[in-house]
């Protein structure tokens, strides 16, 4: 290819994906091409001074206005972190939190750290944090450039969330040492064959599941499993496009139109577990870095409960530590499989695992050998900085050299609660989902389980009310407990609402209740109650697999006019523990060194 | 004049969860300003009900409260810590930084300062205070003091009820109108009204939404260009542009949900001096003592006629973006003003021999690129308006806008390499056309017309199917230096497609 040619190509901005593309080669080809005839991007400093003072603070990007490069690298042993990118949905400042902390835990170890991001909002790309920036986008192309300049000595990718997970092996090939977890234990768990192979021969159980690649077999994966079955598309973060469907035609449908599934990218098929708990752990091990895997150490960070019932994703989940339900004998089996799994994997650094609980069985859900969206909170919540001390793990300490060898249960409560952005996408059913869509989350934290809840719905925004009314409205299948989480608000004095169904199983159990209209019986309905400021709080499960026209009214219009509203039973039996606690004794304030303490 | 010695501790308050519009930018301006307070020798005490932060880590300040950010709870975190303070016998006093959380900081401060429990405790308000606080975000007496001191601002008027708000409708005399509701953020509930039913339908919205019940509705200033200025002030009235931004996208579309340029690149050194000039009165008039404003204005492409939008008086989403465009640390710099330093005192940390009083210069092009989630929320509008619906954005530097636009697009993570050409389809509703294939002229024409999120990839459909430039700034109003730059890119492509045949 003509040098004249590619040199423009560079200095325009195009990519080697982008130039590959349009010449119909190969990226690895235009690569090698480039470096043949010596075309690579000069680094830059951003020095506030367009060069007229010498700068001190490494902070770099690349051009293809090249000479005058300013790298300069040195002559210690570097460690590239990799950072999340663009925050997204599924993807947000937990992941900063992690690569932030790896940076400083290597420093402390003696490592030169290099940051490589793309985000300008976080503290990742301050040029304080690392001892040297690279404000780049995170590709393969834009990376390896660095990595290569720099001669580093290795590269974290598990802590940046799916962004450099995605570069890993392809950094991998292109000679990378990436540190911690190899790139093919990451595989063995994100495969479902290779994953499953691994739980058989450890005797694991999980839901019966399958994979397609199209719809015809999705069709018959599902029925083999039977229905409710969870689908989702292999290699994503945060549930885009994760659902749980009832029928062959929600199958079709999604097959169809929300998933592009091919034979490198097949679609998952799980049978659903209806009414499970689910619960999350983040564990750190070392045991990789022994010869023999029966060696090294595992150790539990934190185990979280979730409030509401499966099938809510994770990133969404209201979440208890330490468990609030739990036994001890499902803690301890939960306790064995993770250690079983660790150990399986080779794990060096961070491993989350989720599982899901039905009754005493223990079924795993799901395996991330990486670091997860929890991690930042389990940190706070047991005082120990769990993504620090991964890293030193993944650049050679081990656990025993760190001292940190015993699983925390603190003598507090901490709830996360998230936080969801429906006030800005009107129409929006906000329907708690297997797809994520929270932006953020807050942190509860008190002695009592309660007020720990009732904070986190405060800090959320959504403050639990004292007093006033409650609407019920249930699907069919909550029909048999509603009435029990009725008493709790009845008994703590607010007047209960509801529309007919679920009024008449609330009178059957004794309890009075106000009857309103549905949306298409008549006026005032549940709606004009809600905009007139005239309901509290809002208890409104989903009826089923397609909700219907008025409840999505209801809940959006809870949205709105900012009324509280609890789309799981889990959810409301929890507000009731709150407003109880909180009209006992108020609530007051610690602050974390006086709970770590 | 050096730092103050009559104070002990510092509280800052954080802008709590990442929610749109307040995301975690403020995890950065509070990290830094924890670390330069402590630094400075003061006591550092953080509320923050955000455990996914840097700055809520233990060792980032002395005491860190993981709890809410509501009045109700700062007040008791005042009086626990005034005990605290007079247990260990202390000499100085606690203050409050409230213009580091966003709004959600400066709200609570403010709510606190009205219900008299600042005065009550002693709790002095440093960074900025009340009045300055009130002057920034209340529209009108922020309109007032604009036009008292000579700058030109948008025709409006607020109103608290319906009825107020149509007679100002009337007094403008033209659809569309721009409302927004005060004391809310990112500009939630705000929105453009064509037409009345609209209009009234976002007036109820916005009253609602607004915690003081009032709205501003503007004369629209839709397709005008839009800028920021980075200003920072000291307490001996030294005044410094950190950086200057330009808006790629026209006035309608929320700054943080527009693709922005760093510095101005659409200006006549003429022009950006008397913005600059107007920046300082800007920030003299409202009266930020020590710290950071953002200021933005609009400028009619036509007749050059500039005015004043608004002014954030605190640390803001496009202060962390100036920050790291010009490696000049805002946040950092803004605490040490507000605990006594002046500009000339506090060394640049990149060169170790200039203050900071000297202007940053930057010698390469910023951009950045706000990243969307629209697919997640498959029932709502994908218009893009006055309301931010962006989730994140990525931001990059090349020596020309050229190479650093095409930079921030394949740092979006959607699966693009730059600007297109890279194989990858285009899902346009229902329909998928290949990457290279040209687009009907009427998909093109509503994806220009209609401000959404892919629109800069529809700026180069549109020149391939042979869109001239002034077609498409009638459709966009992007202004044609902007349109140019990406002609060259899309020309280029040709060029390197024609190899392969």
């Amino acid at each position: 290819m003509n040098p004249d040619l590619l040199a423009k190509a560079k200095s325009l901005g195009f990519s080697d994906r982008q130039i590959a593309h349009l010449t119909g080669l190969d990226e690895d080809a235009i690569r090698a091409a480039r470096k043949r005839m010596g075309l690579l991007p000069s680094f830059r400093l951003v020095d506030t001074c367009a060069a007229e003072f010498e700068a001190y603070t490494p902070y770099f990007y690349s051009t293809y206005d090249r000479g005058d490069d300013e790298a300069k690298p040195s002559a210690k042993r570097k460690v590239m972190i990799l950072g999340g990118g663009p925050n997204r949905i599924g993807q947000g400042i937990e992941f900063d939190y992690c690569c932030v902390h790896a940076s400083f835990a290597l420093k402390e170890d003696g490592f030169e750290t290099l940051m490589v991001n793309s985000n300008p909002e976080t503290v990742s790309t301050d040029y304080d944090t690392s001892d040297k920036l690279y404000f780049e986008p995170l590709t393969l192309e834009d990376v390896l450039h660095i990595y290569e300049r720099e001669q580093c000595w290795g590269a974290i990718a598990q802590f940046g969330g799916q962004t450099p997970l995605n570069l890993a092996l392809g950094l991998q090939r292109n000679g990378v040492n990436i540190l911690g977890t190899s790139p093919q234990s990451i595989e063995m768990a994100e495969d479902r064959k290779l994953f499953a192979a691994m739980l058989n021969k450890l005797g694991i159980p999980q839901p019966a599941n399958g994979v397609a690649v199209n719809e015809t077999e999705a069709l018959s994966v599902a029925r083999e499993l039977q229905y409710p079955v969870l689908v989702r598309p292999s290699f994503v973060l945060g549930g885009r496009a994760m659902q749980i469907v009832y029928s062959d035609a929600e199958l079709s449908h999604y097959m169809r139109f929300a998933v592009e599934a091919s034979p490198e990218r097949p679609v998952l098929v799980d049978r659903f577990l209806e009414d499970a708990t689910e619960v999350d752990v983040d564990c750190i091990a070392d045991v990789g870095r022994y010869p023999d895997n029966s060696e090294g150490h595992i150790v539990i960070g934190g185990i979280l409960e979730h409030i509401e019932f499966a099938g809510v994703h994770s990133g969404d989940a209201a979440m208890v530590l330490p468990p609030h339900t739990l036994s001890s004998r499902v803690i301890e089996t939960i306790r064995e499989y993770t250690h079983a799994m660790a150990r399986e994997l080779k794990v060096v650094g961070l491993m989350n695992v989720q599982y899901a609980v039905k009754g005493e069985a223990v079924y795993v859900l799901e395996v991330n050998p990486r670091a997860s969206r929890t991690v930042p909170f389990v940190s706070k919540a047991i005082g120990v900085p769990l993504a620090k001390l991964a890293a030193k793990v993944m650049a050679g300490k081990t656990l025993k050299a760190l001292g940190f060898a015993q699983e925390i249960w603190p003598k507090y409560w901490a709830v996360k609660e998230s936080v969801f952005p429906f006030n800005r996408f009107h129409g929006q059913d906000i329907l708690l989902s297997p797809e994520m869509r929270s932006t953020g989350e807050v942190m509860g934290l008190d002695h009592d389980l309660g007020i720990a809840y009732a904070k986190s719905q405060v800090a959320a925004g959504a403050p639990l009310p004292m007093g006033g009314r409650v609407f019920l409205s249930v699907s069919d299948a909550d029909k048999r407990e509603v009435a029990k989480v009725a008493k709790l608000f009845a008994d703590l004095g607010f007047d209960l609402v509801s529309t007919s169904g679920t009024a008449a199983v609330l009178e059957k159990s004794g309890l009075k209740v106000q009857r309103v209209f549905k949306l298409t019986e008549g006026r005032p309905n549940a709606v004009d109650l809600l905009k007139n400021r005239e309901i509290q709080l809002v208890i409104n499960t989903p009826s089923g697999q397609t909700p219907r026209a008025d409840e999505i009214k209801i809940r959006t219009t809870a949205v709105y006019t900012n009324t509280p509203i609890m789309t799981t039973l889990g959810g409301a039996r929890a507000a009731a523990l709150g407003i109880a606690a909180l009209k006992k004794k108020g609530f007051s304030v610690k602050t974390l060194q006086e709970y770590h303490r | 004049m050096p730092k103050r010695t009559d104070i002990h501790s510092v509280l800052i308050i954080g802008a709590g969860p990442i929610i749109i519009g307040q995301a975690c930018e403020f995890d950065y301006s509070g990290t830094q300003a924890c670390k330069a307070l402590k630094e400075e020798g003061f006591r550092v005490i953080l509320v923050n009900s955000n455990p996914a932060t840097i700055m809520t880590d233990p060792e980032f300040a002395d005491r860190t409260y993981l709890e809410p950010i509501t009045p109700e709870c700062v007040e008791k975190i005042i009086v626990r810590e005034v005990e605290e303070l007079k247990r260990i016998g202390a000499k100085g006093k606690l203050v409050l930084l409230p213009t580091l959380g966003g709004q959600t900081a400066l709200n609570t401060a403010m709510a606190l300062h009205r219900k008299g429990i600042l005065d009550t405790y002693n709790v002095e308000m440093i960074g900025a205070n009340a009045q300055a606080i009130e002057r920034g975000e209340d529209r009108q007496i922020f309109k007032d003091l604009m036009l008292s001191i000579g700058l030109d601002v948008p025709v409006s008027g607020t109103a608290h009820t319906l009825e107020e708000a149509r007679q100002v409708a009337e007094k403008i005399a033209r659809f569309p109108l721009i409302i927004r509701p005060a004391f809310t953020l990112g500009g939630t509930g705000g929105g453009i009204a064509y037409n009345r039913d609209e209009f009234e339908e976002m007036i109820k919205r916005g009253l609602d939404l607004s915690p003081v019940s009032e709205v501003l509705i503007e004369e629209s200033l839709l397709g005008w260009k839009e800028y920021e200025m980075e200003v920072m002030r000291d307490k001996a009235d030294n005044c410094v542009i950190v950086c200057s931004i330009e808006n790629f996208d026209p006035m309608g579309i929320h700054t943080g949900d527009s693709i922005t340029v760093a510095p101005i690149q659409t200006l006549t050194d003429k022009e950006y001096q008397i913005m600059r000039d107007a920046s300082f009165a800007v920030i003299r008039a409202v009266g930020v003592e020590t710290g950071g404003s953002n200021i933005q204005f609009a400028v009619n492409p036509e007749t050059g006629r500039m005015v004043i939008i608004e002014m954030n008086p605190r640390v803001s989403r496009s202060s962390a973006l100036a920050s790291k465009a010009t490696g000049f640390p805002i946040a950092k710099i803004a605490a040490k003003l507000a605990v006594g330093f002046l500009l000339d005192e506090i060394k640049n940390d990149i060169t170790r021999e200039t203050p900071a009083s000297f202007e940053p210069t930057i010698d390469y092009v910023v951009t950045k690129v706000p990243r969307f989630a629209f697919e997640k929320f498959p029932q709502a509008d994908p218009t893009l308006n006055t309301q931010m619906k962006s989730v994140g954005e990525a931001m990059a530097i090349g020596r020309t806008f050229k190479e650093s636009l095409q930079k921030a697009l394949r740092s979006l993570e959607i699966g693009r390499y730059g600007l297109g050409g890279d194989g990858k389809p285009w899902r346009i509703s229902d329909q998928v056309y290949g990457d290279r294939e040209t687009l009907p002229r009427e998909v093109i024409t509503r994806k220009l017309s209609v401000p959404n999120a892919e629109r800069i990839f529809f700026l180069r459909h549109a020149l391939r199917a042979g869109f001239s430039i002034d077609e498409i700034f009638s459709l966009t109003k992007i202004d044609r230096w902007f349109l140019m730059q990406i002609k060259e890119i899309v020309d280029f492509e040709e060029e390197l497609a024609a190899i392969k045949n």
